[in-house]
């Protein structure tokens, strides 16, 4: 493990833009490529927006952790709320499916998060919390050591 | 987050986005984009996303909305010079053929049906 960082924060939804700050922050020395970061960026804030929409109703109290560890070019990071849980994780993460269309909101995050992430983990239990747990390596290309 | 809307002949709006389109954003700038577009003749939307910096699925989310307000008058939709990873996103959802490249004054032409070449 190379590196390794928590960030908690309470469920308002400026701080979508804080978590994708600092886990900029947390890849800036695997150079990633401009396409490699902003997808991990993606992910980083589909999730983040689902625990404070979905999870805690945006209620400004509930507590969101961003947990995130670096191993060579592999980073795994882990999004946890315990908010009001997810009763079907597999309709949850069909395309298209949203509890809040009335916020238009458009039922494609878990999609683009699957789709970006290398490996991406759903676990939820109702009235418990939801942990999204995602990896992606980083391929950006490396200058020759000059020594 | 900021944004700038430009009118053409009362009947093109141009959306231009600068920044981070995220939840928080959409939420701040939605009623606002949704109340200037619908003055006037509206019959084609062009979001120009050349200087939009990050977006998430809230973009699409925003972006579906106003294609449904243009709905009732058959209005059409441009996305213009998405990122590479935007590009994916709207491909995922579904507008992959709304998409184009080029000039503000290109997709007007393209959207008052002059088409170059
Ligand atoms: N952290 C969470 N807590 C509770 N429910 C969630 C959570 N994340 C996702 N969901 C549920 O899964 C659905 C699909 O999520 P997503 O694909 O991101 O679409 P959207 O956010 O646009 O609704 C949400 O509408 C919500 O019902
Ligand atoms: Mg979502």
């Amino acid at each position: 493990m190379d590196n390794e960082m928590t960030l908690s924060f309470v469920a308002v939804s400026d701080n979508e833009s804080l978590a994708r700050v600092a886990i900029t922050s947390f890849v800036a020395q695997l150079d990633p490529t401009i396409d490699e970061l902003s997808e991990f960026k993606t992910i980083v804030s589909e999730a983040v927006s689902n625990a404070i929409i979905h999870g805690y109703d945006e209620d400004g109290k509930g507590i969101v952790t961003v947990h995130a560890v670096r191993d060579g070019d592999l980073v795994s990071v882990a999004v946890k709320d315990n908010g009001k849980g997810i009763f079907d994780v597999k309709k949850a993460m069909e395309p298209l499916f949203t509890s809040k269309a009335e916020m238009e909101r458009s039922g494609m995050g878990f999609t683009i998060m699957e789709s970006f992430a290398d490996d991406l983990q759903v676990e939820s239990e109702p009235n418990v919390g939801t942990v999204v747990t995602f990896t992606k390596k980083f391929y950006s290309v490396k200058m020759p050591q000059i020594s | 987050m900021n944004y700038e809307i430009n009118m053409h002949l009362n009947e093109i709006a141009v959306i231009r986005l600068y920044g981070e389109l995220d939840h928080h954003a959409t939420e701040k700038i939605r009623t606002h984009i949704s109340k200037t577009i619908l003055q006037g003749n509206l019959n084609t939307i062009i979001w120009n996303l050349e200087r939009l910096n990050f977006m998430d699925s809230s973009g699409i989310g925003l972006i579906l909305g106003r294609m449904r307000e243009l709905n009732t008058v058959n209005g059409q939709t441009i996305i213009l010079n998405p990122s590479n990873t935007m590009k994916k996103i709207f491909q995922f959802s579904g507008l992959a053929s709304f998409m184009m490249t080029g000039t503000e004054a290109d997709a007007i032409l393209h959207a008052r049906g002059i088409v170059n070449g």
